[in-house]
């Protein structure tokens, strides 16, 4: 074993909590990849992840948010089975669909960053028109990297790859950016 | 499921740093060199790969099927035209060569999955984020495997509950909803908990990892990283 000589140094309380609260979520949003519903207006199946990186932005905020998003990235390039279908490893982040595993940090990064107005964590209960604005300018980043990450790594036109893997799933985002406000205006989560 | 599996197969005894840097070399090499000889050569390593890590390929395929229809798609997509002749199979060319690459990555990547234990990975992430950045990286990352199969069962319970309540003849986002706040609800109790327990135990910037330590066998591997990474500038 590779010993510490030296005094411990322990780590400080709120630090310890976002830890706690960011690595949750990071199994939340693995969690979500499991969990999929029958789609009204398509073939193609509602998965909850999306959903998570809107919560993670409006619960953690910007910072943490974005944090607990690279942890299961992370997490699921070492072998974690957190990746669509239960797939793990390094090989998805470079993959056809790894444009849209790298947007994720950067989208809950955006959506932390409008609905708390900052990087400081504050009041969550804003506005409808700014949950909604943050989840849409988040999600318009998450087909905008996925678009042109299908593009680089198949080597097929930007025009193909928007058909291909964004065309048939953006309607279905307005389900979760319902959820998500339907979260928010509950009180079932009291956070903070 | 294609997950860490105990074994003394040549990759098991690597070190998991060495292993990083022969994934990430690989896939920077296949994209500087996505021609029909460069992936024969990146194919006799992935292959390599393979044998070395005991995994069958037949495995490795079926733990990315979700991945093999946008590896069809692009190059039937592309090839199809507005017009005579319909169909352009030089178009399907590039897309094609560049499934092959994404298929070749996805292999090398299934050996490291299949050959390195969660605690190796952790410690070969603090050894290569320093600081505490790399402290709290790590933990997070060891703190992911051990919670995803409890968050997993806590969502299944609330959607059981949610169905056995009519729950399913409801809309879309309002099951979404009602089954992403039960687990929104679990999950902060258990951070809550899991905080509470980690300041107990005196949760410390300087926590002792396992040894990881690099061997005269991680060399040839070593210097096939090198040679991909380098091949990126030829």
């Amino acid at each position: 074993m590779a010993t510490e000589h030296e005094s411990v140094e322990l780590v400080g309380d709120e630090v310890v909590a976002n830890v706690a609260r960011a690595a949750l979520f990071a199994a939340l949003m693995g969690a979500g990849a499991y969990v999929s519903f029958p789609n009204p207006i398509s073939p193609i199946p509602v998965t909850m992840q999306m959903l998570v990186v809107f919560l993670a932005g409006i619960f953690l905020g910007p910072v943490w948010g974005g944090t607990s998003i690279v942890l299961y990235l992370a997490a699921g390039a070492i072998g974690a089975p957190v990746f669509a279908g239960g797939s793990a490893g390094f090989g998805a982040l470079v993959g056809p669909t790894g444009g849209f595993l790298w947007s994720f940090p950067v989208a809950a990064f955006i959506t932390g960053v409008i609905v708390h107005g900052g990087f400081a964590l504050r009041d969550y209960r804003v506005g409808t028109v700014r949950l909604v604005g943050a989840m849409v300018a988040a999600t318009a980043v998450v087909y905008a990297f996925g678009t042109v990450g299908y593009s680089v790594v198949q080597g097929v036109g930007l025009v193909t790859s928007f058909w291909t893997v964004a065309a048939a799933f953006i309607p279905a985002e307005a389900f979760k950016i319902a959820a998500a406000i339907g979260i928010v205006r509950s009180d079932a989560i009291a956070a903070n | 499921m294609l997950t860490y599996e105990p074994g003394d197969s040549l990759a098991h005894r690597l070190d998991p740093r060495t292993k990083l840097a022969v994934q990430i070399s690989f896939a920077a090499a296949g994209l500087a060199h996505t021609t029909p000889t460069g992936l024969t050569v990146l194919g006799i390593v992935a292959a390599a790969s393979l044998y070395a890590a005991d995994t069958s390929p037949l495995s490795a395929l079926h733990a990315i099927r979700y991945a093999i229809p946008f590896l069809l798609l692009g190059p039937v997509i592309e090839a199809a035209q507005f017009g005579a002749p319909w169909f352009d199979p030089s178009a399907a060319v590039t897309p094609t060569l560049a499934s092959i690459r994404v298929l070749l990555v996805f292999f090398v990547a299934a050996a490291y999955v299949r050959t390195t234990a969660v605690r190796e990975s952790r410690a070969a992430i603090q050894r290569l984020v320093p600081g505490r950045v790399g402290v709290a990286f790590g933990i997070g990352v060891a703190l992911v495997f051990r919670f995803l199969p409890v968050v997993r069962r806590d969502l299944l319970r609330v959607r059981e509950a949610n169905k056995a309540r009519l729950g399913d003849q409801r809309r879309v986002d309002e099951r979404l909803a009602t089954v992403a706040a039960g687990g929104l609800r679990r999950s902060f109790a258990r951070a809550d908990a899991l905080a509470l327990a980690l300041r107990a135990r005196c949760f410390a910037w300087n926590p002792t990892l396992p040894e990881i330590r690099l061997t005269r066998l991680d060399a040839p591997a070593l210097v096939l990283a090198l040679g991909l990474g380098v091949s990126v500038f030829l």
